[in-house]
């Protein structure tokens, strides 16, 4: 009997261990964009768009991996926009050491309806990325970060 | 400590409303997950998934009007690159011939789409672009008709090398050659191999005499353009293909580049307009080009440069050693996308997409002196839901915008006739 439940509380660990593991990739799509900024409460977030076909922003996916880990309290979100299976998108984020980052993925086309909640402005060049600072004001930023520049902005607040 | 604690509680009520209790645990935890992932306002219960291969769930669709007046349709749609005709000019279609299923591998970029050209003679040719391993490469893949479309071959890949060749450009001279354009990054890949980096791709082409049974060797245009952007096409009154696509010049500058590819090869690189718009970025969003009768080039592109920001027209009537001043398409403040032209003698038309916050709304424009003025902007379309680019076609000497909607289905609208 002993062995047996021994034996289940393993299982019930590893279920645990599994489902801990897991990363998790969220839908994103039309909507969602007020709830996300919302989150904010006072401090700077940055949301990062990238593709999994998109070079440059694969190129500097890893960078981003980095700049977490050495911050790990900084509030950012990913966002992957590509039409691609969520296995693909994963394993992309775990070369970048990003599979338990915030990461959401565009479940509706990536397409001029989608962005203007986002940014009116905004055509769909990716990398992308939206500065939120701690009042609340929004500044896009196109092309690849530079990170120095977003340590300042995200210690600054604005 | 653990299996002692348990070994307390060892009777066979207590163990199974432990172990119940633990279940609840995972599962509870397993709920959490859940509504982590459906914390976007229960995002998932809003999802409006069209599944089907069919039209009605296209991406993409890009139309030819064969010699017979039977208008061919090429689409994209959840994984499945389809073929269908239609007679009475986009109302009704035949049953789609599905050419290849690649299912989430198939490039569907919002700059994708597939190429589709015809002889008169009923032989089709088509060319679409799929991703063929873990790292993103793609392959361009085609596949023929000799039945008008009825039936196609078997897909096989346009190159044989193991880079990355992505967004076919093709267009059908008079004499039925077969010209084929794309964004290669062999070259790039070459580099990369010998230690050096760096991002963007090649423009490089081919011919077929064949109706694309077999391509001669292909060249490059140029060596550094942007590699997520589609490449315009269009024949010279010489019946000689003229490109523009975003190439990067010195710098890093992604700007609108024009070439002519001659039976010698291909002409010098003309820079569209000077917009300098430095990014690694990938924009997604090529240019348009059409060559009217005269051989003037009209050329329609997307920039966000530090010298001008938006959409944008220009031509050239030195097969492209200067451009005109840029003119913008749309106001400043709306958001505008996806030029499109079409020249037919002097004539030219121009479309593009506007969208107001609720509406994609299409806009059409014409010229009847070979771009020096144009007529007021007239709206021609709208839908409130996803809608592919605008483009442009003629059957004879009669314009039509092709535009597919999701919620409105596919439209293909008469907007001008050649006089």
């Amino acid at each position: 009997m002993k062995k047996t439940v021994l034996a289940f509380m393993l299982i019930i660990g590893m279920l645990n261990l599994a489902f801990a593991e897991k990363p998790t990739l969220k839908p994103y799509q039309n909507g969602d964009w007020s709830n996300l900024i919302k989150t904010t409460k006072g401090s700077p977030l940055a949301i990062h768009f990238w593709g999994v076909t998109c070079p440059s922003c694969i190129k500097e996916l890893p960078h981003w991996g980095s700049y977490l880990k050495s911050h790990p309290n900084a509030k950012i979100v990913f966002i992957q926009v590509d039409d691609v299976s969520t296995e693909s998108m994963q394993i992309m984020l775990t070369k970048a050491n990003l599979q338990n980052a915030n990461n959401y993925y565009v479940v509706a086309p990536f397409d001029e309806r989608l962005r203007y909640e986002i940014d009116p402005k905004w055509h769909g060049e990716t990398p992308t990325t939206i500065l939120i600072d701690k009042n609340g004001k929004a500044t896009r930023k196109t092309g690849l970060t530079n990170f120095q520049e977003l340590q300042a902005w995200m210690i600054k607040g604005s | 400590m653990m299996f002692k604690i348990f070994t307390s509680l060892s009777r066979p009520l207590s163990l199974s409303t432990l172990l119940l209790g633990m279940l609840a645990t995972v599962g509870h935890t397993q709920a959490q997950m859940n509504h982590s992932s459906q914390m976007m306002g229960a995002t998932t219960s809003k999802l409006s998934a069209c599944l089907g291969s069919g039209l009605d769930c296209a991406n993409a669709a890009t139309p030819f009007f064969v010699a017979d007046d039977q208008l061919l349709l090429a689409w994209t749609a959840n994984g499945v690159v389809s073929v269908a005709q239609s007679s009475d000019l986009g109302k009704t279609f035949s049953i789609p011939v599905k050419i290849a299923e690649h299912g989430k591998s198939l490039d569907v970029g919002s700059d994708a789409r597939p190429q589709i050209v015809s002889d008169k003679y009923g032989k089709v040719f088509l060319a679409y672009t799929f991703f063929k391993d873990a790292n993103w490469n793609a392959q361009i893949n085609t596949a023929r008709s000799t039945d008008g479309g009825n039936t196609f071959s078997s897909p096989t890949s346009l190159v044989q090398d193991g880079s990355s060749q992505r967004f076919p450009s093709v267009l059908i001279r008079p004499d039925d050659a077969i010209f084929i354009s794309w964004i290669d990054k062999r070259l790039v890949a070459a580099l990369k191999q010998g230690g050096a980096k760096r991002l963007g791709g090649s423009i490089a082409y081919a011919f077929s005499n064949d109706g694309g049974k077999t391509f001669q060797a292909e060249h490059f245009a140029n060596e550094n353009s942007c590699e997520c952007c589609r490449i315009g096409g269009s024949l010279d009154p010489q019946a000689q293909p003229v490109i523009a696509y975003r190439a990067i010049f010195s710098g890093g500058i992604r700007d609108q580049a024009s070439q002519v590819i001659s039976t010698k090869g291909a002409a010098p690189i003309r820079r569209v307009s000077d917009d300098d718009w430095k990014t690694d970025a990938c924009p997604h969003h090529g240019p348009s080009i059409s060559v009217s009768g005269t051989g003037k080039f009209h050329v329609a592109w997307y920039t966000q440069g530090s010298k001008r920001s938006g959409v944008f027209y220009a031509n050239s009537s030195n097969q492209g050693l200067s451009y005109s001043k840029p003119s913008r398409i749309g106001a400043e403040d709306v958001n505008v996308s996806r030029p499109y032209l079409l020249a037919l003698g002097q004539q030219v038309w121009m479309t593009w997409k506007e969208f107001n916050g609720s509406r994609s709304m299409v806009y059409i424009k014409h010229s009847q002196d070979d771009g020096k003025t144009w007529s007021t902007p007239q709206w021609v379309s709208q839908t409130s839901s996803y809608s592919d680019h605008p483009l442009l076609v003629n059957q004879g000497n009669t314009v039509f915008l092709s535009w597919l909607t999701r919620q409105d289905g596919y439209q293909l609208i008469q907007i001008g006739q050649r006089q």
